[in-house]
């Protein structure tokens, strides 16, 4: 019930953008998270990822029209966009794609769960209280020391250490929840 | 040891240490794959690793950006500005819609005004209560939008004015609704209750009585948190005797015990106490005794016979010049070892016992000038609470307490407090490992004991008995807080 109440708030956010590419906007809020989350699994590099990324939605929103609903996730769409794109890019650096099968491997159900688990994440943290996602950010993203998040942010140590952990446990909560 | 180290003697901070070091090798490696940890943390070093992917929000904003600016295709007319008022309604957000526009229909008189329904759920819907609109909505988490039900609460309370709250509370808990706070009536002028409903919303329902402007609220809360005299301490009923007998201050720690002898012969002993006074009564005895500028009241019943009352045992920080060698006295003296002398970080050396009664004793040298830091006493009351702010709030309100020092962690737990209360001081830390919740009993003499036994009580205090002259020339009365703590509250009215 819920996987199918999805698919109608999608189809109606895609239809909307097809009529009005200024509505793109909110079809991209929705997806931008799980589309990086599948790029920088497979690029690793932060600048190349926020490349492609900004590629795909270009090359999503160019091709709009020619995305017709037959009940494959549009998030599924975007995967093979971004699967082609970073084919393409192996090609012009000289790397080897030895066929395709792997490109439609990557694009199943599994690996759009695995993105989806880590888009969540990513957006759980926009929820969280702004101490604790601060602390997070300038940790995970800018890998600063626990001293220096301290000097940052004008806060003990300890306390810098006890935010990293609240920030966690409460991600993790609520992963959980999101999983229920 | 009375104050909580931030780093040590518990499972949560030992937990957020080992998660610092899991994380700090997790970012040492290359491929950010987490190392093998302790099973405990093993999630949370998971989420951390996966946090070192997370996309910036400059470049999600920017891209965005790019988005929006696109020209709309269709034109679409624009009602000229003037036209349109702004009207402003809350978006609520369930898991399932249709069921809660049932509930609030039936519980709150809602009207239905449109729902736009899809095979799959209902992505907008209208209510009105009222003149009042109210959208409705279904979780999307995908899309970020989650229920009330899904975060475990909303930080919005709806307000609704009604006609009348009573029996609209009535109606709404008879329909499901649960009642958090029933009706009463506010100094603000209004009757007013707190329900929750079953989608995790809590709703404030409440009838008017009396408009007051902003001040006049002012006013009545004054008057509500310092008695019928308006906010002015009524002068002393002392028949020209100070109403704090001599030698004591306005705190005084009331310990009792079940052999009451053998607990003043301890405090005696081990703290070289000066007795000032002894009295047999019916059920045992009542002592006081001084510790260097600090009076104790020490009393109780008789060994072997069942004391009456139910027992309050104290903790207190002692500030002796050698804790190491009154430590070694109480140790004598028949107490038991809590933890050793030793250096504190906060700058003193201290030590903890606990005597046959269970009271708690902080020994402290403190190093500086004097043994005994500026502004405290020999004996000061300490006070281990679940929670230190209600208790500091009830405190100000009752008996003009001020905060003179708070050291909270992060997490707000409060280490350490200290409020000035008068002339003395007390010390509280919240309860944690062995130092559980301790209800203690206090002696507190004031200039009006009437006027502040009815200050306690407009303060959330209950009355144990009301204000009564006393054969020992004390008018007094008791009061127990919300904690538990018991407060004689005393005027000396004549020297007997």
């Amino acid at each position: 019930m819920r996987a199918l109440k999805k698919e109608a708030d999608e189809r109606l956010l895609i239809e909307a953008a097809q009529q009005d590419p200024a509505r793109f906007a909110d079809l991209y809020e929705c997806h931008f998270e799980r589309v990086y989350a599948y790029i920088v699994r497979r690029v690793g590099d932060r600048t190349e990822t926020e490349d492609l990324t900004s590629e795909v939605f270009h090359h999503a929103l160019a091709n709009l029209r020619r995305f017709e609903w037959r009940g494959i996730p549009f998030v599924a769409w975007l995967f093979r966009i971004a699967a082609n794109l970073i084919a393409d890019r192996w090609q012009r650096a000289g790397r080897e794609v030895a066929d395709g099968s792997e490109l439609e491997a990557a694009v199943g159900p599994a690996e759009i769960e695995a993105c989806d688990r880590r888009a969540t994440i990513f957006r759980l943290v926009e929820l969280l209280p702004v101490e604790q996602k601060r602390v997070l950010v300038l940790r995970f993203v800018e890998e600063k020391s626990i001293k220096e998040v301290a000097r940052e942010i004008g806060k003990t140590e300890g306390a810098v250490k006890q935010l990293q952990f609240r920030g966690l446990t409460t991600l993790r909560a609520r992963m959980e929840g999101a999983d229920a | 040891m009375p104050k909580r180290s931030l780093n040590q003697g518990n499972n949560e901070a030992r937990k957020i240490e080992q998660l610092n070091q899991a994380v700090d090798s997790m970012l040492a490696r290359k491929d950010g794959k987490a190392p093998k940890i302790a099973a405990a943390i093993e999630p949370l070093v998971r989420i951390a690793a996966e946090l070192r992917n997370l996309p910036n929000a400059s470049f999600k904003a920017r891209l965005k950006s790019e988005f929006e600016g696109k020209k709309k295709m269709a034109t679409i007319t624009v009602p000229a500005p003037a036209a349109v008022q702004p009207v402003a309604a809350p978006r609520l957000t369930f898991k399932d819609a249709a069921k809660a526009i049932e509930f609030y229909k039936h519980a709150l008189g809602a009207k239905e005004i449109s729902r736009f329904e899809t095979p799959m759920g209902i992505p907008h819907a209208e209510i009105t209560i009222g003149e009042s609109t109210i959208l409705l909505t279904e979780e999307w988490p995908e899309g970020g939008r989650f229920s009330a039900e899904t975060i475990g609460q909303s930080p919005v309370w709806i307000s609704l004015q009604v006609a009348d709250v009573d029996s609209f509370v009535d109606h709404a808990a008879k329909a499901g609704m649960t009642v958090v706070r029933p009706p009463a009536d506010q100094f603000y002028g209004r009757r007013d209750a707190t329900l929750t409903d079953p989608f995790g919303y809590t709703w404030a329902f409440n009838t008017l009585k009396e408009e007051m402007s902003v001040e006049e609220m002012h006013r009545r809360m004054k008057n509500l948190t310092t008695g019928p005299e308006g906010g002015r301490m009524p002068q002393p009923k002392s028949g020209g005797v100070s109403p704090v007998p001599r030698g004591f201050r306005m705190v005084t720690p009331y310990l009792v015990a079940e052999d009451g002898f053998s607990l003043l012969e301890f405090v005696k002993q081990a703290f070289a106490a000066e007795e000032m006074m002894k009295a047999e009564t019916a059920t045992g005895v009542h002592g006081e005794v001084r510790i260097g500028d600090s009076m104790l009241m020490v009393g109780g019943g008789k060994a072997g016979q069942k004391f009456p009352a139910t027992l309050h045992p104290n903790a207190l920080h002692v500030y002796v010049k050698d804790a190491d060698a009154v430590y070694k006295n109480a140790l004598a003296a028949g107490a038991t070892l809590i933890d050793e002398p030793r250096d504190q970080e906060y700058g003193e050396r201290s030590a903890t016992v606990k005597d046959a009664a269970g009271n708690f004793w902080y020994i402290a040298t403190h190093k500086g000038e004097s043994y005994m830091p500026e502004g405290l006493h020999n004996v000061n009351p300490y006070l281990h609470p679940l929670r230190a702010e209600p208790l500091i709030g009830f405190l100000k309100r009752a008996f003009d307490a001020q905060e003179i020092a708070k050291y909270a962690s992060p997490d707000g737990v409060v280490h350490h407090a200290q409020v000035r209360i008068g002339d003395s001081v007390v010390e509280m830390g919240e309860a944690h490992g062995k130092y559980e919740p301790m209800p203690a009993m206090f002696y507190l003499y004031v200039p009006d004991c009437d006027a502040l036994y009815r200050r306690a009580l407009a303060a959330g205090a209950k009355s144990l008995h009301e204000p009564k002259d006393q054969p020992y020339g004390d008018r007094s009365a008791a009061v127990t807080d919300s904690f538990g703590n018991i407060w004689y509250v005393a005027t000396h009215v004549k020297d007997v």
